[in-house]
């Protein structure tokens, strides 16, 4: 056996336990969705079941108004992730490229900001979205969800915009263009990719958020994903599980597929930046 | 002295948007909440006047409050100790190239792409009592022989939701040291093995050492997380049975959105405000003298 293949599979057995422990609910996730709603609560309980019943997304879709909130999750992540990138690319272009005093102070507050999180404000934000008339309106959301994302963005493309060279820019400039065009013609279209990876993490972030969803939003028409399905599971005599797990398995299967091909610009990223 | 010839506008007006937003998203409320928490609020939100530290005081006299706060503490360490653990020996193994990392890297990573939601759904349904299938599991494989109750006392409910904390806090303090252990300079250690060092010695003199700044700041950024995560334990027990499970962000939201207590909320979110800020200050210290060590370090390979 090779040194390599040796440690290949020490290294598999060490991981096997967590491996088994995040993939374990994953399955029973999928088969609860779909099994039987009669074979839910069998006693004692068993992994297998009669017959695929595919019929339960649908059944699901329709009972727990998925599309909806499909819909709304849509709307909140979207249109956050295009305000955030917006306003963090000139942000993180300055802190990248300029000189100028306050920047340390800036990349702390920063810092801060990222720090505060929802749930300490989350009393005081409500307060603010009724004074702004923005209860269950779904751009409360948007607007927290921007202030509470840009520190992280405008962290990444900064570490991302630093290693795109300061003379290619500047050969533009001798070349006549101004320092506008060079950065639409020039800078932007290179920082593209870090754009790219920035937004679909922002995006991750949105869709996942749970606590400012449940707090501003309360009408149900107006619920997003993760508030959705909490909502058929919290104070429920009866919870119809075989739907839950449906909906769920639809909520994550494509974000988890996303996030597993991105992962490693974010370890890249965070190693550029953040932590360094 | 400074020379004030020129102030560099183009700057400060592309920083402009996002302060401004941050500073009326994140600034506003927290004055908001120092000024509830010394207001009377009523029930529906009305200010019914001055009453100075009368919230706090109430605050400090109640022992539902003490409860959640030892369990604050207890979540705290436990989740951002346990992952700690966990987490360097995997961000070692995941570093070290082997069959299959590629695959082991998208698991572990993978709880970070679920929502807390989700994961703290899809565990309510896992441990569910009577039909729950990690029940089945062990009963299949005999390590129990009737089905458990997870969720229905207060302290087994609460280590359960410590054990998910700690699955779902592994994937980001892995990603830091992976960072860190990828900028760890190789030479040290071939020159280390040429000396006969065995990798015990190896992790003990060489790696634990240099990822200090690293394992610092995840404990710090995880300190901040865990202390704050309602997610969790809103899901799976809602702080329940019997308050056996509140933390302090969820005796908060169950203060401010359930009871109505606006102004204890007001002080309770502020105190809490407070524990954070500390931390922040010490993770804004914390990465500036890093910064620092790598403005040196960068100077001393130019020279």
């Amino acid at each position: 056996m090779t040194p390599k293949l040796k440690k290949s599979l020490l290294y598999w057995l060490l991981l096997s336990p967590l491996c088994v422990v995040i993939l374990l609910p994953f399955g029973i996730m999928f088969v609860t969705a779909l099994r039987p709603r009669d074979e839910l609560f069998v006693y004692p309980p068993t992994w297998t079941f009669s017959e695929f019943r595919w019929e339960n997304f649908v059944e699901m879709w329709v009972k727990t108004n998925f599309g909806g909130a499909l819909l709304n999750s849509l709307y909140v992540s979207l249109t956050s992730t295009v305000i955030a990138i917006a306003l963090s690319i000139p942000a993180a272009y300055a802190l990248s490229r300029y000189r100028f005093s306050g920047k340390g102070l800036y990349r702390n507050f920063l810092l801060m900001t990222q720090m505060m999180s929802p749930i300490v404000l989350v009393l005081g934000l409500f307060r603010l979205m009724v004074h702004l008339n923005l209860v269950n309106s779904l751009n409360s959301l948007v607007v927290t969800y921007v202030a509470f994302n840009m520190a992280f963005t405008i962290w990444m493309l900064q570490s991302y915009f630093n290693t795109i060279p300061r003379e290619l820019e500047e050969a533009s400039w001798i070349d006549g263009a101004t320092g506008f065009t060079s950065l639409v013609k020039i800078f932007l279209p290179l920082a593209i990719p870090a754009m790219v990876v920035t937004a679909i993490f922002t995006f991750i972030n949105s869709w996942n958020e749970f606590v400012l969803a449940l707090t501003l939003i309360r009408s149900q028409n107006d619920y997003t994903l993760p508030v959705q399905i909490f909502s058929q599971v919290a104070g429920r005599y009866q919870v119809e599980w075989h739907h839950v797990m449906a909906a769920t398995v639809l909520a994550t299967v494509p974000v988890a597929i996303v996030f597993s091909w991105l992962q490693r610009y974010l370890i890249r990223g965070m190693a550029l930046g953040a932590v360094k | 002295m400074k020379s004030r010839t020129r102030i560099p506008t183009t700057p400060l007006l592309m920083i402009l948007p996002s302060f401004l937003l941050a500073m009326s998203i994140i600034g506003y409320p927290i004055l908001d909440l120092a000024w509830t928490s010394m207001q009377e609020v009523s029930r529906f939100g009305k200010m019914m006047g001055f009453v100075g530290l009368a919230n706090f005081a109430e605050v400090f006299r109640d022992p539902l409050f003490y409860s959640s706060l030892v369990r604050t503490v207890i979540w705290t360490v436990a989740v951002v100790g346990g992952t700690l653990i966990i987490s360097l020996p995997i961000a070692i193994m995941l570093n070290d190239d082997f069959y299959g990392r590629g695959l082991a890297r998208v698991i572990v990573m993978l709880p970070w792409a679920i929502s807390l939601t989700m994961t703290a759904v899809l565990w309510r349904w896992s441990l569910n009592g009577r039909a729950g299938l990690i029940n089945a599991t062990l009963m299949d494989f005999h390590i129990i022989s009737e089905p458990i109750e997870w969720l229905a006392t207060a302290p087994l409910a609460f280590t359960v939701e410590i054990l998910v904390g700690i699955l779902v806090s592994i994937p980001f303090t892995t990603t830091i040291f992976l960072g860190g252990l990828s900028s760890l300079p190789q030479d040290s250690y071939e020159a280390a093995v040429v000396d006969g060092a065995k990798p015990w010695d190896l992790f003990r003199y060489i790696t634990l050492p240099l990822m200090k700044p690293f394992i610092n700041i995840a404990i710090v950024l995880n300190v901040i997380y865990v202390f704050n995560s309602l997610p969790i334990i809103w899901v799976m027990t809602e702080g329940g049975p019997a308050n056996g499970t509140d933390i302090l962000v969820t005796y908060l939201y169950k203060l401010a959105f359930r009871f109505g207590q606006l102004g204890k909320a007001s002080a309770i979110s502020l105190i809490m405000f407070s524990v954070l800020f500390v931390f922040t200050i010490a993770y804004v210290l914390m990465v500036m003298r890093q910064e620092h060590d790598n403005t040196a370090e960068e100077v001393k390979h130019d020279a």
